[in-house]
């Protein structure tokens, strides 16, 4: 009997809780979704760091593969004009020391240059 | 589509997921904010504050609890932050004293202008806000103590404790404006 009259009680003041339950307004959820979307807009998206490694291999082998290709044509030009012999001479090496260290010096370079950039960002 | 997925969704980018939560507790997370906060103009400005800080908080949003919960209390922590409101300290029983007394001076006078959500929305403005935001929050939406305790911070046994001597007061101060019988309190 008294559990009945407090169930009762508690369900009126329920009732009359939920009749005052406030009602937002109207504009209130564009407010909200607009300033969500204004600070999304105007914080800087994290951008995942470019993977490097694939890079460096394909610089690689773009710039030493050259250098292989134009000393094998200089090897061949100089043995089909010269002969067999004129391949250890200085005068043969020279060039070839050259033309290695020109690749090498370009290829030091580059990774310089891509060092600085990534120092940079 | 459940509420951890769409907060999954809004994690992964899609931003206008979040309008879901938005439409779905802004009515809850405004009375809780007008309870604290005493007008609507500030209440709605602590409502937009609060879902700003959810959504950038988001991360942080453990799915053991409640999502409302989760959001409740941040818009209860800004609305005091916002209001400057001591919820729960310096509550004397002399504060309480007054404010029955307040409520039979005046409300008997304007009871028969009035109608019974008038009566009700007079009466919780008149009890201590910390009193009336527990009647809000445990009948309006029905969260168990455990729920308002995350929300409010305080421990279960004081909500428990509060919320009874939150009733009462409640139910005395009706008493001072219906009939028992009139309520259904007979």
């Amino acid at each position: 009997m008294k559990e009945n009259k407090i169930e009762q009680e508690e369900m009126i003041i329920r009732q009359m809780m939920q009749s005052e339950m406030k009602k937002a307004p109207e504009n209130l959820k564009f407010r909200i979704m607009h300033q969500i979307e204004t600070r999304k807009a105007l914080t800087p998206q994290k951008t995942k760091p470019k993977k490097v490694s694939g890079n460096v291999v394909r610089e690689m082998g773009a710039i030493f593969g050259t250098m292989y290709a134009v000393l094998a044509a200089m090897v061949i030009g100089a043995y089909l004009l010269q002969g067999e012999d004129f391949l250890l001479t200085p005068q043969f090496i020279g060039p070839v020391v050259l033309v290695a260290s020109v690749f090498s010096l370009f290829w030091l370079m580059t990774r310089l240059e891509a060092k600085l950039k990534a120092r940079k960002k | 589509m459940n509420e951890n997925q769409r907060v999954q969704q809004v994690l992964s980018g899609n931003t206008s997921a979040f309008a879901y939560f938005v439409e779905t507790y802004q009515d809850m997370a405004i009375t809780i904010a007008h309870r604290i906060c005493g007008n609507m103009q500030d209440a709605e400005d602590v409502v937009q504050e609060s879902y700003v800080k959810a959504y950038q908080n988001l991360h942080t949003f453990r799915s053991e609890s409640k999502f409302s919960t989760w959001l409740y209390r941040i818009v209860y922590n800004t609305a005091i932050t916002h209001s400057k409101t001591r919820m729960w300290m310096g509550m004397q029983e002399t504060e309480i004293e007054h404010a029955y007394d307040r409520g039979e001076n005046t409300l008997e006078i304007n009871l028969e202008e009035m109608d019974r959500k008038e009566v009700v929305s007079d009466i919780l403005q008149r009890m201590p806000k910390g009193d009336a935001l527990l009647l809000t929050l445990y009948y309006m939406e029905d969260n168990p103590v455990k729920e308002i305790a995350k929300i409010t911070g305080l421990n279960e046994p004081n909500v428990k404790v509060k919320l009874f001597r939150a009733r009462k007061m409640f139910k005395d101060q009706l008493a001072a404006c219906y009939r028992m019988e009139d309520v259904g309190f007979g």
